[in-house]
């Protein structure tokens, strides 16, 4: 047995390991079967749900940057019903499993999470604030504190199980994202959602995208995601979910060293499906290989010059 | 010996690691890369492979980052590991990155993928038609099918036709266009189809190639009621349903994903006029 106690504790959740996958990078998880055994990892989000089924947008809706890639998928999802029915029972039995939700009104989220809510292997619900919110001329819910804090409210109301809220890093500052969640009720905050971005096509003299803008993710935005870790655990005391271009166990050590009690792996899942249990494997070896007994130890333990 | 030609699915995928054996110019721009992948569980005719050249591990490539899907040409039963052998052609920096891989060096591969090509009804002709990189797509089926195919191969010049000298010895009646030229009919592939659809008996279309060739394949083979499947190429990050970034648009509306619901599709289910 590992020297290692890998365990830790993240808004409500105890998990096995601080590594999880990253909703709308990681399918409903079945589709990861033949290349890794969903029980290394602390957990995965699921991709994102709404009410009813959603079609995306129409292609490109991918392409590659300097060393990330921009989507715009627009939460293609089978809906709640499907996933509840469908996608869950294909889950093999010890997988910590987290429902995500999205919605464009704040009471079809509420509605999304009271769905998910009682019923069995749903741990626990991370609700994605990045969607453009319709009656704020659309803003992000994540990028207005009075939006952001309704949204968390109605959900806070909606659901029993432990509330993690996933923010946008598209703000002046996350540190008051934070808090408003915080002081709504949420478990827990995860961060950071993709860069809202733009590429170009010279020669069409397009974006590159189909939909104009896209969500940057993948290594290319791991510093601005430490930075935004960083600043969300100064300003809140419930924990922070930590996720933006994590390859290695060395970046999920990064990301514990700036204040997140638990990991998301995300565009990575694309390049290498088993990934994820490499990081999960990898941290607890550099854990002992650093005398570290808990990997608990690590959050937040960033050292000043 | 025929082989027996693939009905659903293909071997389940694997995430393994290959390493060059080797890697070559075959003409113009297009390579010919042999790797050897342990665990590597074969094929069927259609299937694609997400290759990442360059150690993934400690110290991840992070640019270019993404895998590029490549067709599986063939393979070869070796002593030890599996050979896999790829066409492609260079054209950007993630072809660049795997043409300059040297023998020895690994490539990260995830697949088999995708779902492959059926074979034809008992008594149908096999036309596969093929354009460009879409050549490599159809090289297995046409080996499978060997003297019941008839192959139709086109690109702009003679140095384009990658895998040619193969295709001539599989004994499958070969015909080539090319738009210059250069080779055979000067012209279009499509037109070479166009004639074989004319002769009587039933025929189904096989095709893979560049958007506007799988469009007129699939016009030409409505106007005369034969079947056509068409397998795509789109970019895409996985190769395994979760990026959604493969979308295909249908005629019935909404999407499919090129990655696991094709690469092969009826041509007549794709609104081609929106694929990109």
């Amino acid at each position: 047995m590992s020297p290692v106690d890998t365990t830790v504790e993240l808004g409500g959740l105890r998990l096995r390991n601080p590594v999880l996958t990253a909703s709308g990078t990681f399918g409903y998880g079945s589709e990861f079967a033949p290349f890794l055994d969903l029980r290394r990892l602390g957990g995965f989000v699921a991709k994102s749900l709404t009410l009813e089924p959603r079609v995306g947008n129409p292609p490109p809706r991918i392409a590659e940057a300097p060393s990330g890639m921009l989507n715009a998928i627009s939460l293609e999802n089978v809906g709640v019903e499907a996933f509840v029915s469908e996608k869950l029972p294909a889950l093999p039995e010890g997988v910590t499993i987290v429902g995500s939700v999205f919605e464009t009104e704040i009471d079809r989220y509420a509605e999304v999470c009271k769905r998910l809510t009682g019923v069995p292997r749903v741990a626990a619900l991370e609700i994605n604030a990045s969607c453009p919110h319709v009656e704020s001329g659309g803003i992000e819910f994540g990028q207005d504190p009075r939006v952001l804090a309704q949204l968390v409210r109605a959900v806070r109301c909606a659901t029993s199980l432990p509330l993690w809220i996933k923010l946008s890093p598209n703000v002046t500052s996350v540190a008051e994202m934070a808090r408003v969640c915080e002081g709504e009720g949420a478990d827990a905050v995860s961060l950071i959602n993709s860069v809202q971005a733009l590429e170009v096509d010279v020669e069409t003299r397009r974006p590159v995208l189909a939909n104009g803008l896209g969500g940057l993710s993948g290594p290319a935005i791991r510093p601005i995601a430490l930075r935004m870790v960083w600043q969300a655990h100064r300003a809140v005391s419930i924990p922070v979910c930590g996720m933006g271009g994590i390859e290695t166990p060395e970046d999920a050590v990064k990301f514990l060293l700036c204040g997140a009690s638990a990991v998301q792996v995300g565009t990575s899942n694309y390049l290498d499906p088993a990934v994820s249990g490499r990081v999960a494997e990898g941290l607890e070896a550099w854990a002992e290989r650093h005398g570290v007994a808990r990997l608990a130890d690590l959050v937040g333990a960033l050292e000043p010059w | 010996m025929v082989e027996a030609t693939p009905s659903g699915a293909g071997p389940a995928p694997i995430r393994g690691e290959g390493t060059v054996v080797s890697n070559r110019v075959e003409a113009g721009a297009n390579h010919r890369l042999l790797l050897r992948i342990p665990g590597w569980p074969g094929f069927a005719p259609g299937q694609f492979a997400m290759l990442s050249p360059g150690a993934r591990g400690a110290v991840p490539r992070s640019d270019p980052l993404l895998p590029r899907p490549m067709a599986v040409y063939r393979q070869h039963p070796a002593n030890g590991a599996p050979q896999v052998e790829i066409l492609y052609k260079r054209v950007g920096r993630g072809t660049g990155l795997l043409a300059e891989a040297s023998p020895g060096q690994r490539v990260g591969v995830v697949g088999p993928l995708g779902r492959p090509f059926a074979a034809p009804e008992p008594g149908e002709r096999a036309l596969l038609v093929a354009g460009g990189t879409g050549i490599a797509s159809v090289y297995e089926l046409a080996r499978r099918l060997a003297g019941r195919a008839r192959v139709l191969l086109g690109a702009r010049g003679v140095d384009d036709l990658m895998g040619l000298d193969d295709f001539a010895a599989l004994g499958a009646e070969l015909r080539i266009a090319t738009e210059d030229g250069s080779r055979g009919f000067a012209g279009r592939v499509t037109a070479l189809l166009e004639e074989a659809l004319a002769e009587p008996g039933p025929a189904r279309v096989f095709a893979c190639g560049p958007t506007a060739m799988l469009r007129r394949c699939a016009e030409l083979a409505r106007a005369r009621g034969t079947p056509c499947v068409a397998a795509l190429e789109n970019h895409m990050a996985c190769g395994f349903g979760v990026c959604l970034g493969c979308a295909a648009p249908l005629r019935a509306g909404g999407f499919a994903l090129v990655c696991c619901e094709g690469p092969v599709f009826d041509a007549e289910r794709i609104a081609w006029e929106r694929l990109p």
